[in-house]
């Protein structure tokens, strides 16, 4: 009898040998979080990545998998992001037109706003003794999740970290939003739109589309120019 | 099968991007030339194909699966950064603030600009 709870207690290490368990796992828990995030009512500050991965984590962490191990067996799953990120290139150009009726305000706000995005952060990180490490990892905080995971690891930073700050930067850049566009004022809702795209990536985009379809196209378009630009420029940056 | 050949699309310019990042000792990832390869072939050619469609829309719909696995790091790699807390806390928060505040007010302020030359003119 012994044996045969031994044996049991053994199950998810044994089947961790295979890619297989990761996916599993991973799966289940994308699909309990987005089913829960529906339940508890869509909630802003709550993303169903962030509910989906503390699942993840949590089951992880009961069956005592080793988590480098589920990292390479989910290896199987985030291969796919390579090639999700070119698949951005499609709703980038379907957005394209809005370039051309509003070129001067883009072409103007986008450098500006999406190096001071990484700068201010990086600048407070290093006054308050950050580690180079850390500092790669936050610079990137306002792209959208795909391109910054390449940028991090151009960069030489924790993609862990920078998962972490990216989901934070998304919720408190919604929240900024809705808050300034009562004090400034704004109202136009192409510009908070573009401002929730550039700042808040696809969290950002997610509440944009809740204003409006105007609002959510020009986040669309701030976060796919914002996410290039970034991977452009700061690489380069870094280098000097 | 469109699915299949739309996926084919997308992984032949992730490859592109890939060797052209190696050759030319670009610091930018495979992933984003392959994307900015992508918008300029869509723009010269001006419509998208329907199988690319289909696959883009399935991967794009299934991007918070995709990075699952790289968020949950965050729980297991966190005691790396102790110590570091509050510089990363500061920098998430006020800095996001700072640069939702220069967003609006430069684009704003350029809004108001053109809409004024315009009125000039």
């Amino acid at each position: 009898m012994t044996e045969f709870v031994s044996r049991f207690i053994a199950i998810p290490d044994l089947l961790a040998a295979s890619p297989i368990l990761a996916i599993g796992l991973t799966l289940t828990a994308f699909f309990v979080g987005n089913w829960l995030f529906a339940r508890i009512g869509k909630p802003l500050w709550m993303p169903p990545v962030l509910l989906s991965a503390v699942i993840l984590s949590a089951v992880i962490a009961v069956l005592s998998i080793d988590y480098v191990r589920y990292q390479e067996g989910a290896l199987w799953i985030t291969v796919l992001l390579g090639p999700a990120t070119v698949a951005l290139g499609i709703p980038l150009y379907q957005q394209i037109h809005h370039i051309r009726a509003l070129w001067l305000p883009i072409v103007v706000t986008l450098p500006l706003a999406a190096t001071m995005a990484a700068v201010y952060a990086v600048v407070i990180a290093w006054t308050l003794g950050a580690t180079p490490e850390v500092l790669a990892s936050l610079a990137p905080k306002s792209v959208t999740a795909p391109i910054a995971i390449g940028i991090t690891e151009q960069l030489g930073g924790s993609v862990a970290l920078m998962m972490g700050g990216l989901l934070i930067t998304g919720v408190v850049a919604t929240l900024f939003v809705d808050l300034l566009a009562k004090w400034l004022p704004v109202e136009d809702e192409r510009i908070l739109g573009f401002a929730l795209g550039l700042n808040g990536h696809a969290i950002g985009t997610a509440r944009a589309f809740e204003i409006s379809h105007t609002a959510g196209a020009f986040s669309s378009l701030g976060m796919g120019l914002t996410g290039v630009f970034t991977a452009l420029i700061l690489p380069l940056v870094f280098r000097l | 099968m469109p699915m299949l050949r739309g996926f084919l699309i997308l992984v032949l310019f992730f490859l592109l991007g890939e060797a052209l990042r190696v050759l030319f000792l670009l610091p930018v990832s495979g992933g984003v030339l392959g994307m900015i390869l992508m918008t300029l072939s869509l723009m010269l050619r001006g419509r998208v194909n329907d199988d690319l469609a289909t696959a883009s829309q399935a991967l794009i719909s299934v991007l918070v699966l995709l990075i699952m696995p790289g968020v949950v790091g965050v729980f297991f790699l966190a005691s790396q950064f102790s110590g570091q807390w509050l510089a990363v806390a500061a920098a998430l928060l006020l800095g996001t603030f700072l640069s939702v505040l220069t967003t609006l007010l430069v684009m704003k302020g350029v809004l108001r600009l053109s809409a004024q030359r315009r009125s000039n003119d």
